[in-house]
Order: structure tokens, then sequence, then C-alpha cells
């Protein structure tokens, strides 16, 4: 059986051969495979090359990220508000980083919603909150990593799908509005804003949907959806910012998440919802999320979540994802990592419908002994025909 | 309760500062309504620790209980003179994590709470938190650490603070999402949490424990 055909049973909430494991190694396959995070960026055949280094070394892995982050990073234009905001530009030439990988800075970039939904992003971009290096770029490297690069990048993931016969975690990556909100105001403007002036901030989170939408689902044709396996996929991160209360879940994030995935559906791609956080309490809310759509559209990939309380709500609607915890990975040994995933297969595994991963995605610290026992688990424990 | 502690309560912040205002126009003492708003304040932490409440409303309580004081606070010194803080800490997030937030909230809370807070900021060095440990003497040292790389971090700066000799004389505590799941004592810390009313409980415990034995 294939990695895809393995991972398509389980979107359809099918039992394959086994568990499908695919641990969301994204910044750890430049560290391991030996390039910085420049090289990462800026030449694809070297992370194509890096990648299939680490991966031997991480036990492989049922799809591959293809680190679209790397394509909304060094776009000026799109969604890169907040990828140029996020950008610690000190690791640019570190591995590993004096600086940060990309993270949340709490240094809001936007102050007058009605000015972006007026005039767009570019006001915000060039109010020059940003770092200087966002700016020093020409015109011409714009251009090229705006509208020729991807192609160029697409083209060496493609190659790596073909020859390692190991498809692709996502073609295209889209953020729920609520989440670009917490980095364009910072998580605290943020609350101040959904307290005072809610109206406002639904109404900007209207206008980010189709933005955004746009955007991750031409990501994803550049990619190849259609033709590159796992390129269908849209990657839709990453469930609101910490701490949202049932209420503001289901008045803020939820009716426009499930706009946003039922766009994306409807338009021919699947849905990979990378939801951080605990939302174990809103569950119940959650178990809608394919309502009205054909079966094996949806994913969902979960961190902090009570995962045994996921599949007993909506372990039948829709596949899950995770969730190893990233300080095991760090911090814990392949014994430990392997008695977690274990229990995680035992909750999440019967009948179909549940891929062994990652929280949020591997640290790039990971011990590699302990990343590799999470494939290991899945190929011990998560037989389904022996 | 009084209506600014209903209101605070409530997370209303219309009911607060229209609370405040009235009382702030009949005269009545300034101390006596930030207290009022600071027992309304307990009750979202105690709500939050059950559930009812999430750390979206806590930090919405903080915000507005700061937009009250700051209407109360230039009618204190006509009543009472300038007033003492009742204890001082020091934050900071760990150098390599520039992860704010959650130091932010604590800070927010003990700030509310009548605490001197120095914050200094995110990315932070052992060094500076050395530095400002011989400089203002605080009874807490409070650090946070989100990512998995800032552990090491946080080891290597209470390292820093034991070789200078100053681990003794203060209180630390850890906060953030890393800790939840790694052992307090790896840390060498006094208490690790990842429950900011938590903390607060601690912390509020720790200085007021001290002052007894003083």
């Amino acid at each position: 059986m294939s990695c895809y055909e393995r991972l398509e049973l389980a979107w359809n909430l099918k039992e394959a051969d086994r568990v499908p494991c695919a641990p969301v190694n994204c910044y750890i396959l430049p560290h391991l495979g030996g390039i910085n995070i420049r090289e990462m960026f800026m030449e694809p055949d070297k992370l194509v090359k890096a990648t299939i280094k680490a991966r031997e070394m991480l036990g492989g892995g049922d799809n591959v990220d293809p680190n679209i982050t790397t394509l909304n990073h060094l776009s000026m234009f799109g969604r890169a508000g907040w990828d140029q905001a996020t950008l610690d530009w000190r690791i640019w030439d570190d591995f590993p980083p004096e600086g940060n990988l990309p993270s949340l800075y709490e240094k809001p970039i936007i102050e007058d919603y009605d000015d972006v939904m007026k005039r767009g992003f570019a006001q915000a971009l060039y109010n020059r909150k940003l770092e200087n290096k966002v700016h020093a770029r020409s015109i011409d490297d714009f251009l090229y990593y705006e509208y020729e690069y991807p192609k160029v990048y697409a083209a060496a993931w493609r190659e790596f799908v073909e020859e390692q016969e190991v498809p692709l975690l996502m073609g295209g990556r889209a953020c729920h509005p609520l989440d670009m909100l917490q980095y364009y105001r910072g998580i605290s403007n943020l609350t101040r804003d959904i307290f005072e002036r809610p109206q406002k901030v639904l109404e900007m989170c209207g206008w980010l949907v189709e933005y955004e939408s746009m955007l991750a689902m031409r990501d994803a044709m550049i990619m190849g959806a259609g033709e590159v396996p796992g390129a269908e996929v849209i990657f839709f991160i990453n469930g609101g910012p910490p701490g949202m209360s049932p209420r503001i879940f289901d008045k803020f994030f939820w009716p426009i998440a499930k706009k946003m995935i039922d766009t994306f559906v409807k338009r021919g791609f699947k849905v990979h919802c990378h939801w951080d956080n605990d939302l174990t309490p809103d569950l119940d809310t959650m178990s809608h999320i394919a309502d009205g759509l054909p079966k094996g559209k949806i994913l969902l990939d979960l961190e902090k979540t009570d995962m045994k309380k996921a599949k007993e709500t909506l372990g039948d609607k829709v596949c899950l994802f995770g969730a190893v915890p990233s300080t095991l990975l760090c911090y814990g040994t392949p014994d430990k990592v392997e008695k977690y995933c274990k229990k995680l297969i035992d909750d999440c595994a019967p009948g179909g419908g549940y891929v062994l991963s990652t929280e949020c995605e591997t640290p790039w610290d990971s011990k590699p002994e302990n990343v590799k026992a999470i494939c290991d688990a899945a190929k011990k424990y998560g037989q389904y025909r022996r | 309760m009084g209506k600014i502690a209903d209101a605070m309560a409530a997370l209303d912040k219309d009911a607060l500062m229209a609370a405040v205002k009235e009382g702030l126009a009949s005269n009545t003492d300034p101390m006596h309504l930030v207290e009022e708003a600071r027992k309304g304040l307990e009750r979202v932490g105690a709500d939050y620790e059950k559930g009812k409440y999430f750390l979206m409303e806590l930090m919405w309580a903080a915000q507005i209980f700061k937009d009250a004081l700051a209407l109360i606070t230039p009618k204190l010194p006509e009543k009472h003179g300038s007033t003492a803080a009742k204890g001082r800490i020091v934050m900071g997030t760990v150098k390599g994590d520039i992860h704010d937030l959650g130091k932010s909230i604590v800070r927010d809370l003990l700030e509310c709470s009548g605490y001197e807070v120095v914050d200094l900021g995110v990315d932070v060095p052992s060094s500076a938190f050395v530095d400002k440990i011989k400089q203002v003497e605080p009874q807490v040292l409070g650090l946070s650490a989100l990512l998995t790389a800032a552990v090491t971090q946080a080891e290597a700066t209470i390292a820093d603070i034991k070789k200078s000799g100053l681990r003794d004389k203060i209180k630390i505590i850890i906060g953030g999402g890393v800790v939840g799941e790694i052992n307090a004592s790896d840390f060498g810390v006094d208490f690790a949490t990842i429950n900011a009313s938590e903390g607060i409980r601690v912390i509020e415990d720790w200085i007021a424990k001290q002052k007894k034995g003083a």
C-alpha cells in the first residue's frame, strides 16, 4: 500500500494496512539535513536533498512537509503581512538559530481596520513598523519571489514526490482571519478589540476570508493540486488565539472557519485543519465540521486537545491527526514516546480515521531517535490487518 | 459585594466605569474603590480556575481593571499620599524566546493586585536578570518560557543566578507552555505552572509569608 493510499483511507475514516504516521517535520529537516535557513528558503534543491537525508534519520513518515511557509515568508504581498512580521531575520544565516524561528511578536503592525479594508495591506506593510531588512530587497526580488520562485519551488517538490513516492502534507497554507489578527494586532490588542468592538473584528475577519482563501488555493495550484499527491490539501492554521472561551470560539472563530472549509472543499480541495491550543471545550461545536460536505475531505489536526474525547465526539465525522507532545520529543526517550504513541493509537485508531503525528510541529531541537519512535510505534502498534 | 466588584466580576466594562465614576462623584474613599475592583478581579480569577472563564477573559479583566484604575489613581494621593506596593517582582521571557503573552498576563494581574513588577521584556539574557535582581532586590523572579528550546535557557539563567550568590535571596517561579509537561524540580525553581491564576496565588503567598517572617 502506498503512503498516499494509506493516508487516503484515513481521511475517508477507513482502516488501512496500518495507522499512517506523519510527524509534522518542518525546521528539523534543514537542521538535520545540514543546511541553513537561507538555503532552506531560497534553494529548493538543497532543501529537498536535506529533507531526504533527514527523513532517513527520522524514520520516514507517510507524507512530507514541503514547507510552504517559506514561500509565504518570501512573499511581500499576500499574507506576507504576518509572515514578514513574525520572521526574525537574525535566523537567516544561523542554524541552530541565534534568533527565533517565526514566532508571535506582540507588536501591532496595523491599527486601523477600516484603512486596511479600504486600501489593503500595503499601507500596513509600509508603515515601517517591520524590520528594516524586510524592506531591503529590490522590486525585482519581490516580483521574482512572488511570481516565479513558487514555480521553481513546486518543481523541486514534484520531483521529490515522484522519486520518493511520498505525498506532500499540503499544497497551500491558509490562516484563519482571527489568527492573522493576533499577529497583526497582538493578542492583547485583539482581546480588547473582541470585547470593545466585536462587529469591527467580525467585519475584518469577513474581509480576510476571501483574501486568504484565494492565496492558499493559488499556492496549492502552483504546487500541483490534482497532479501531485498531497498538493490538493490546504493546510488551515492555527486554531485562533490561545485561551478563547467557547463563547468567543462560537462567535468569532467557528463560523468563519466553517465558511473557509466549505469554500475549499467546494472548489475541489481537501482541508487539513491544523488547530493548536486546547479546544476540548469546543468539540461539540466542531462536530459539525463536515456538515454538508462529501466524505474524506477534512482532517482535524489537534495540539493540546484531549484526543480521546475528540475521537468520541467527532471520530465518525472527520479524520483525526496528532498529537505527541513537543516536550516529549525534546526531553523524553524513545521508550516514553512509544508508550505515548501506543495510548494515542489505542484511543484514536480503532475503526480508522486517525493519523499518528506530533503536536503543532516537531521542534527543530527534538532528539531524532524520539521522532523516529513515532513512526516505529505506528508500525508496531498500529497494524489493522495482521 | 458592591456594584464595582459585581461589574468587574461580570467583565462588564461599561458598568464598571459607570460605578467607578459614581463612586468618585460621591467622594467615596478611592482606596475603597480599588479594593472593590480587586474583589471583583479575585472572583474572575476564581471563575477562571473553575473553568467558567478562559484566558482571554482573564486578559480582558486585567485590561478593564487597569482602565478603572486609571480613573481612580489620580484621586489616591489626595486621600492617602503615596501608596506602597505589596511587593516587588522581576519578570521576563528567557533568552531565545520572544513570546510575550503569558508573562504579560501575569504581570498585569500582579500589578492589578498591588505589586510592583519590573518587566524586562522578552529574549532576556541571564546577565540582565542577574543585574536587575541586584539592582531592585525583588522578593520574586518570574521566568517565562514557551518554546522547548527555552528550557535550557531557563536553566542557564538559574545557574547564573546561583553563581552570583542571589538564589537564596529570592523565590523563582517559571511559567509558560513548555513548563507544564516538564518536572518543576528539573528547572531548579521553587514553582512551575502553566496557570496564570495559580501563579499569582503562589507569588502572593510567598510574599505574605515573607512579610510575616520579617
